[in-house]
Parts: structure tokens; C-alpha cells; sequence
């Protein structure tokens, strides 16, 4: 599992630390959402579990270790990331974009290691994404593609699953998909971090969530506790209205029209 | 999976097609020879001119070109996985700026001609070097594009370099320098044939090892970070084995440009997914290419030789624009 | 206050107008000023030219202050006595040494233009080479006499020295100089006349390889010399050939420069040639042969003792 203790990042020649005392934990089983407005630090916490900047204070570990003492490619073994966007440069072939995600567990002579080929061939099915393993990347749909990029995450054989905004570019049937997928995946056993704008989503999958405000945590818990209209509105800055859907059984947002805060 | 018998198909076909040109090559020229004096000659019998042309004439020429044809398109496939950028090629980043102004500044300066491909690679080198600093300078992470920029600026500068020193020099150096740059295979000899191979054969495996890193550095920074690749460490190894072979043909051949542009889109569609495929075949059809035009360069204006960077940019443009249409 | 304001600024348009009306009579000053005896010489009249460019010469008298930006037309000026008139000459005019003495402006395709105006000359002379098409129309643009000679084959060395002698006003001095280069060309004909020729090719450059063609002076000294060279059914003065062509053309001898012959010793695809395996690399003397110019009787004999020895004491 993954867990952020009093994190601090503040970028260089920034006025205030972009995350400012984080605390939480993405336990193994259980989706676990980071949502919070534009700029409130949910992509930074992902970069800085990849390294790609460096804490002011704080640890973050995963499986217990600190991730700041493992090398890249241990860190990749554990840690399997989906980003907000890719492109490749060149077209590739589904099935072999999706080995990549063995490149963690490779030699550096070869491409793909021994135990590869099942473990590509258990990412293809999880994902079912095995009808088009023969296209190439850019023959795909966005929800394929999503579904492709998931598929070569998992192939890494990662305990943790963290994904930025996985949802972007899909239409209602894909998200679902997306999220149910996720779903199944966490029933298995993996630890699964999701950064996402869809509330309503993240309040029907998640099992807890953790607001961000301004770089700090706002409130942290399962979705009924965290999703609240007052606690929302104030840090999201607009008026909205929390009902509990009666089709579900999960609390939905209605963002209102027009300002009445400013 | 199922591209492993495809595959095994293309290296044939390309290596066959290598082995065609050279045949071609050695068999083409000026004094005709019969094949059976062909073979002969290459094994030292036969008439004392036959042999000579064979031997000292021919034999070489076909084999740094292929040497070079290789080594430049295995640079461009590198390149262009590492820099995510299908237009990248070795001269665009400085190498062949730095390398022309090595050779110019030594023979401008007077040098005795055996040092020319010396300063050539030394100038590269420094280009190479300049870049890099360039590149890491604008800010921590040598973003490709940063790297992309640094190079033309690089390349910019010492076109301006070269044209001072030519603009200063004797009126012979400035002709022998511009021969030289245009490119040409044509003074080969086997010892200069010999340290290119050596140094070649090393770098192309150091690429070809390197390979399965290019894959995930083609994917993006963030998603090769994410697979456990130092973004940084990689992407300078890749950048400075490519570039550094690509010096070693200047400072062998010239400027021969286009192949490291073009080969490697010709092979990619056939060639997979795997840059060490991808390189390999690169390798074979950049060597095939550069025999063939070689062969046009000395045969088209006989007694005269066209220059064979004239040669390989005139054949690349239609060719890169075929590939063009089918990128629609 | 606005009304001293422009009349100081008028004061200084004013000044200005002058001083340039003053630089401008100045210079036009400098152009027509003529040397010393213009005026007696006026009476001779006018001596019209047209050279090689298609440019008409105009000289009302002989010139007093020469530059000759060709190494043959320098060499001339000695021969013909005028040596002491020339004010400027290119980097390679060394021979006679005596031209070493003379002002060195620098190359001669394309001279450095300004260089050449500052020695203040009567009369330039330039070759015709293209690119010196832009450096004569500036001459001619700025007044100086200025006369582009073709100096390519042993024709146009004659007919240089014609013009120079009119030039000059000698022509008789001219006729003994030409007498004299003709007169050593004919007696290396006649020398090496029943002899049997001997093909040559002639390297002019290592890299790209340039032969020297049947359009250059070169290859007429060859033929005169008793040889015969490989390139001379070709009408360009040099062109570059592939060392596989040579070979296809078998030439009994290579004449080329002293590096140029060490160079070919030394590579081992020069060996292809049976001319350099029986070690028949002729080497000449670059500042002799090089140019079309009074010593092309001693180039003759020079090239007549190497291709055959003996022939001539």
C-alpha cells in the first residue's frame, strides 16, 4: 500500500509549498480518490511518489519502504503509474506496447524477461483488451487506448496502481468501464490511487477519499463523509447540492448555476 | 509473438539486397572487368591493374559506404526513438556543424591532409559536447526539445564559424574544403576503413544493447520515468553514442546527409515495434542505399564523380516524400 | 527657443551640403588627376582595347603605375622592361625575383578590389575568370583603366604580349619576346619530333583528383614536349575524374607537383596505375610550368627532358 506521511513539496521560486503537510494512506483492496480543485496539489503528489520532485519534509512509502531509498526500477516494480496523457511518437503494436510494461523486470539485454509473456498475456485479459492486441496504438479509440494504457500498467506486476485523471476523453460508457475495471481490480488485492475531477464517479467507486484544498487535506474518508455540500462548496468555490441518488445509493453532486460566493 | 517469422523474412530480404548492391558496386566502373576477373582480382590473381582496382580501388569504397550508410542510419533510428521525433537526424543536432568546422579550421590551417578526419571527429565531439551543456543549462531536465534547439543553434554557430575561416583561406583550401564536406567515399583506404569499423562495430552495439531503453524513452518522459528508466541518464546515452557514430562517418566520408533521416522510416513499418529490430534493419538497408548511391555518384557524370551527400539528399527527397503521403 | 533652434539646425544642413560637395570635388579631383607627363603624351592619341570581358581600354598614354593581377602578365612586365612601373601584384607572382619587390595585394580571383584602388593605378590587369566579372565592372566603374586577359593556351600568351607591347608602346621589345618563347618551343618540337610519344596524364589536385584537359596551356606543352596526354581530346582546361577512369586510360608517365607526387606514392589506390608501379611520377617545378607566361620555352624543354631524357642537351 501506499502511504503519504506529512509530505511537504514546495517548487522552487513558489510562494507557498504546492502540497503542505499531506497525510494519507492507499490501502491494498480499496480504491482510494484524491480529488480537490485545479492546482490544489493532486498532481504533484503523483510526481512526487515517481521522484520526479523532491520533498521539503515528509515520507512517502510504499509497502512499508521508503520510496526515497529505492532505485527507479524497484520503485517500478511496486509502483505501476497511468498518466493523464501519452503519445507515443510511433505507432506501435498493441501487444508490444503493452510488454513495455515489463521493462522494470527485464535485463538490460533483453526486452522481455522470462516470466513476461504470462504476465502480458494476464494484463491483456484483465483490461479485455485482447480483441485489438494485433492493432497498433494508433488505430485505437480513446477508451481503447485507455483501456490498452491500464493493460500495460498492469503488466508491470505492481502491487499499487496509482492513476492521473484516467476518466478524460471518455464518454459514459468507457468511464463506467474504466472505473468497473478498477473496481475488479481492487477486489483482487491491489492498491488502487485514482486522481480524478469526476466526483460522482469517484463517490460511486471509491472506497475512501481524500479532499484536497490549497495543498492541505480538507477532509479525508468514505465518500458519504467527505461528500458533503458544505465542505464542497467551500473548497471548490461554487455553489452545489449533495443528494443521495436514489438509484445507487451514492451521494451525488449537482453543481448550481451562477455564483453566490465569492 | 507473431512478429518474430516476419521479421526473420526482412533481415534476409535486406541482407540480400546489401549483398546485390555491393556486387553491383564492386563489379561497376570505368575499366571494364568480366565477373570472373571481379572475383579473381578481389582474391589477389589475375592481372597487377585488375587487382589494384579491385583491391585499392573498388573493395573499399563499396565498404565504407556500407559502413557509413549503416552507422548513419542506425544514429537516425536511435535518434529519433530518443528524441520522440520522427524528423530527428544525427546532423540536425550539431555533429555535422562541429565536424565541418573541425575539418575546415585543419585544413584552413594548413594541416597535412591525414589529420583532416581527426579534427573532424574532434570537432564533433566538442559540438556534441556544447550541446549538451546548452541543453542542460536551460533548465535540470535536457527535454528533447531543448536538446533539438541546442542543436540547431550549434549547428547555426558553426556554419557562421566556417564561413569565416573559408572567407580568410587561400583559395585551394577552400576548395578542398568544400569537396570534403560534400561528401564522398571516394579516397577510401583500408586503414582509415579499419578504425571506422572498430569504433563502429562498438557504438552500434552499445545502440542495439541500449535499444529496449529507447523503446520506453519513445513512450514519453513520464511513462519512461514511471518504468523504472533515468529519463536523464538515458537519454544523453543514446544521444551521445548516435551522435558521436554519426561524427565517426563525417570525419570518415564527409557530409552524407539524408540516410539517417530517411532509412530509418523506410525500415520502421516492416521493422516493428522494437528499436532493436528496427535499428538492425536500419543498419542493412542505410548500408544497401549508400553502396547504390555511391555507384550512381561515380557512374551518372563519368569521368567525373558527383559528390555523394549530392547524391543521397537527391535520392532521400523523393523517397521522404512517398513516405509522406502515406502519413497522408 | 524655437527660432534659434532652426536656424542653428539650418547652419548645420548647410555645413553639411558643403562638406560633401567639398569630399565629392575632392574625389573627382583624385580620379582625373593624371601622372606627371599626361599632357605630352596626349598628342600620340588614344590607344583602344577591347579585351576578353568585351570591355573597351582607353589609354591616352603609356601607364606609369601598372598592377597586373595575373602571375603570366607580371612576368611579362620584366620581360618587356616595364617592371619598375608596376605598383601592385597577386601573392603568387614571385618570379622574376625582382617581382617580389612589388607591392603584394593579395589574390587574384577576386582581387581585394579597394586594395588595388589604393595603390592608385593608370592601368589593372586582370584574368578572365568569372568571378572576376564583378571586380572589373567596379574598376571600370571607378575610373581606373582596367584590362582582362584570357590567358589559357599558348595563342593567348602571344597575343598577350602583342597587347602588352602596345600597351607600353614597345611593340618591337614585345616581337623579341615572343620570337624567343616561339623560337624554344619549335626547337623542342623538332627535338622530340621522331620520338614516340609517350601518354602523360597531369595531376593538378589530390582531392577531388583533377586532370588537366586539352583546354589549357599545359596540355599544348605536353604535345610540344613529345607527349601526349591522356585528357586531351577533352576541350575544359581541368575537370576532376575518378582514379579508375585514369587507370582505364593507362598512361605511360604522371606529371604532378612534388607533394603531389609524394601523395601518390604513398596510396596504396594510386597503385592501380602501371605509370606509378614502374615509378614513372614525373615531378615538375610548379613556379616554372605553372603559368602561361615568358618561360614557357624553359617549361617546354623542362617537360621534353623528363619525358625523354636525352633528347635535348
Amino acid at each position: 500500500m501506499i502511504r503519504f506521511d506529512d509530505v511537504v513539496v514546495r517548487y522552487p521560486r513558489a510562494a507557498a509549498p504546492a502540497v503542505d503537510g499531506v497525510s494519507f494512506e492507499a490501502p491494498e483492496g480499496k480504491i482510494t480518490a484524491i480529488v480537490g480543485p485545479n492546482g490544489s496539489g493532486k498532481s504533484t503528489l503523483v510526481r512526487a511518489l515517481l521522484g520526479r520532485v523532491s520533498l521539503q519534509r515528509g515520507v512517502i512509502s510504499v509497502d512499508g519502504q521508503n520510496v526515497s531509498t529505492l532505485d527507479r526500477r524497484a520503485l517500478a516494480r511496486r509502483v505501476a503509474v497511468v498518466s493523464q496523457r501519452e503519445e507515443p511518437a510511433f505507432p506501435l503494436r498493441v501487444a508490444d506496447y503493452i510488454a513495455l510494461g515489463r521493462h522494470p523486470h527485464a535485463h538490460l539485454w533483453s526486452a522481455v524477461d522470462p516470466a513476461g509473456a504470462t504476465a502480458v498475456a494476464r494484463a491483456i485479459d484483465d483490461a479485455e483488451v485482447r480483441p485489438f492486441a494485433d492493432r497498433t496504438t494508433e488505430e485505437l479509440s480513446g477508451g481503447e487506448w485507455q483501456r490498452v494504457r491500464i493493460a500495460r500498467a498492469l503488466a508491470q506486476d505492481a502491487r499499487a496502481l496509482v492513476l492521473d485523471e484516467p476518466t478524460t476523453y471518455l464518454d459514459i460508457a468507457h468511464e463506467m468501464s474504466a472505473f468497473e475495471l478498477l473496481d475488479a481490480l481492487a477486489r483482487r488485492g491491489q492498491a488502487i490511487l485514482v486522481v480524478s475531477h469526476q466526483l460522482n464517479l469517484v463517490a460511486r467507486f471509491a472506497h475512501r477519499v481524500v479532499l484536497l484544498h490549497r495543498g492541505s487535506v480538507a477532509a479525508a474518508g468514505a465518500p458519504s463523509d467527505v461528500m458533503r455540500g458544505d465542505v464542497l462548496e467551500r473548497v471548490y468555490e461554487w455553489p452545489l447540492v449533495v443528494t443521495r441518488d436514489p438509484a445507487v445509493g451514492a451521494p451525488a453532486l449537482l453543481p448550481l448555476r451562477g455564483r453566490r460566493i465569492t | 509473438m507473431n512478429g518474430r517469422p516476419r521479421q526473420g523474412v526482412l533481415y534476409l530480404v535486406l541482407a540480400v539486397a546489401m549483398l546485390l548492391a555491393a556486387l553491383a558496386g564492386l563489379g561497376v566502373g570505368p575499366v571494364r572487368l568480366t565477373p570472373v576477373e571481379v572475383w579473381n582480382a578481389l582474391g589477389g590473381r589475375g592481372e597487377v591493374t585488375a587487382v589494384a582496382i579491385m583491391r585499392d580501388i573498388r573493395a573499399p569504397r563499396v565498404v565504407l559506404a556500407a559502413l557509413v550508410g549503416a552507422a548513419l542510419a542506425m544514429s537516425g533510428a536511435a535518434l529519433q526513438g530518443t528524441m520522440r521525433n520522427p524528423l530527428a537526424e544525427p546532423y540536425l543536432l550539431g555533429v555535422s556543424g562541429g565536424a565541418a568546422v573541425g575539418a575546415v579550421l585543419a585544413v584552413a590551417g594548413g594541416a597535412p591532409f591525414g589529420l583532416v578526419p581527426i579534427g573532424a571527429f574532434g570537432g564533433a565531439v566538442a559540438a556534441v559536447m556544447l550541446v549538451l551543456a546548452i541543453a542542460r543549462a536551460g533548465g535540470r531536465r535536457p527535454d528533447p526539445r531543448v536538446l533539438l534547439m541546442a542543436g540547431v543553434v550549434v549547428g547555426a554557430f558553426a556554419n557562421a564559424v566556417i564561413m569565416i575561416a573559408l572567407a580568410s583561406a587561400p583559395a585551394d583550401s577552400v576548395r578542398n574544403a568544400l569537396w570534403w564536406m560534400m561528401g564522398s567515399v571516394a579516397g577510401a583506404t583500408w586503414a582509415q576503413i579499419a578504425w571506422f569499423a572498430a569504433y563502429g562495430v562498438v557504438s552500434a552495439s552499445a545502440l542495439l544493447l541500449f535499444a529496449p531503453e529507447i523503446d520506453v524513452l519513445a513512450l514519453g518522459d513520464d511513462a519512461a520515468a514511471g518504468l523504472g528508466v533515468n529519463v536523464d541518464r538515458a537519454g544523453r546515452r543514446a544521444y551521445v553514442i548516435a551522435s558521436l557514430l554519426a561524427a565517426a562517418t563525417v570525419a570518415a566520408a564527409g557530409l552524407v546527409g539524408f540516410v539517417g533521416l530517411v532509412v530509418p522510416h523506410l525500415v520502421r513499418t516492416r521493422a516493428g515495434s522494437r528499436h532493436r529490430a528496427v535499428i538492425a534493419a536500419a543498419g542493412l538497408a542505410g548500408a544497401t542505399l549508400v553502396i547504390l548511391a555511391d555507384l550512381v555518384a561515380r557512374t551518372l557524370r563519368a569521368p567525373s564523380e558527383l559528390p555523394l551527400g549530392a547524391v543521397t539528399a537527391l535520392g532521400g527527397v523523393p523517397f521522404f516524400l512517398f513516405q509522406l503521403r502515406r502519413f497522408r | 527657443m524655437p527660432f534659434v533652434y532652426h536656424r542653428s539646425l539650418g547652419l548645420a544642413f548647410g555645413a553639411g551640403v558643403a562638406l560633401a560637395a567639398a569630399l565629392v570635388a575632392a574625389c573627382g579631383d583624385a580620379r582625373s588627376r593624371m601622372p606627371a607627363d599626361t599632357a605630352v603624351a596626349n598628342a600620340t592619341g588614344a590607344l583602344t582595347i577591347r579585351d576578353d570581358f568585351d570591355d573597351t581600354l582607353t589609354l591616352r598614354a603609356p601607364p606609369r603605375r601598372i598592377v597586373s593581377l595575373n602571375p603570366a602578365t607580371t612576368e611579362l612586365f620584366f620581360a618587356l622592361g616595364a617592371g619598375d612601373r608596376l605598383v601592385g601584384r597577386t601573392h603568387f607572382d614571385l618570379y622574376p625575383t625582382a617581382a617580389q619587390a612589388v607591392q603584394d595585394l593579395g589574390s587574384a580571383i577576386p582581387p581585394n578590389v579597394e586594395s588595388v584602388l589604393g595603390v592608385r593605378p593608370d592601368l589593372v590587369l586582370l584574368y578572365a575568370s568569372q568571378s572576376n566579372r564583378e571586380p572589373a565592372a567596379r574598376l571600370h566603374a571607378a575610373g581606373v583603366p582596367t584590362l582582362t586577359l584570357r590567358i589559357d593556351h599558348i595563342a593567348d600568351f602571344r597575343r598577350a604580349v602583342g597587347i602588352l607591347g602596345r600597351v607600353l608602346g614597345d611593340t618591337a621589345r614585345a616581337s623579341v619576346v615572343v620570337d624567343s618563347v616561339t623560337g624554344t618551343l619549335e626547337r623542342v618540337r623538332v627535338a622530340t619530333q621522331g620520338k614516340p610519344p609517350v601518354t602523360a596524364f597531369w595531376k593538378a589536385w589530390d582531392s577531388p583528383v583533377i586532370a588537366i584537359g586539352g583546354g589549357s596551356f599545359l596540355s599544348e606543352l605536353v604535345d610540344i614536349a613529345g607527349g601526349k596526354n591522356i585528357y586531351g581530346d577533352d576541350p575544359r582546361p581541368a575537370f576532376d575524374v575518378t582514379i579508375e577512369d585514369v587507370v582505364r586510360r593507362d598512361p605511360d608517365v604522371v606529371f604532378a607537383g612534388p607533394e603531389s607526387g609524394e601523395r601518390m606514392r604513398a596510396a596504396p589506390a594510386w597503385r592501380a596505375l602501371r605509370a606509378v608501379r614502374n615509378g614513372r611520377i614525373l615531378i615538375v617545378d610548379t613556379m616554372l610550368v605553372g603559368r602561361p607566361g615568358v618561360r614557357l620555352g624553359e617549361a617546354a624543354v623542362s617537360l621534353a627532358r623528363l619525358l625523354h631524357p636525352g633528347s635535348l642537351p
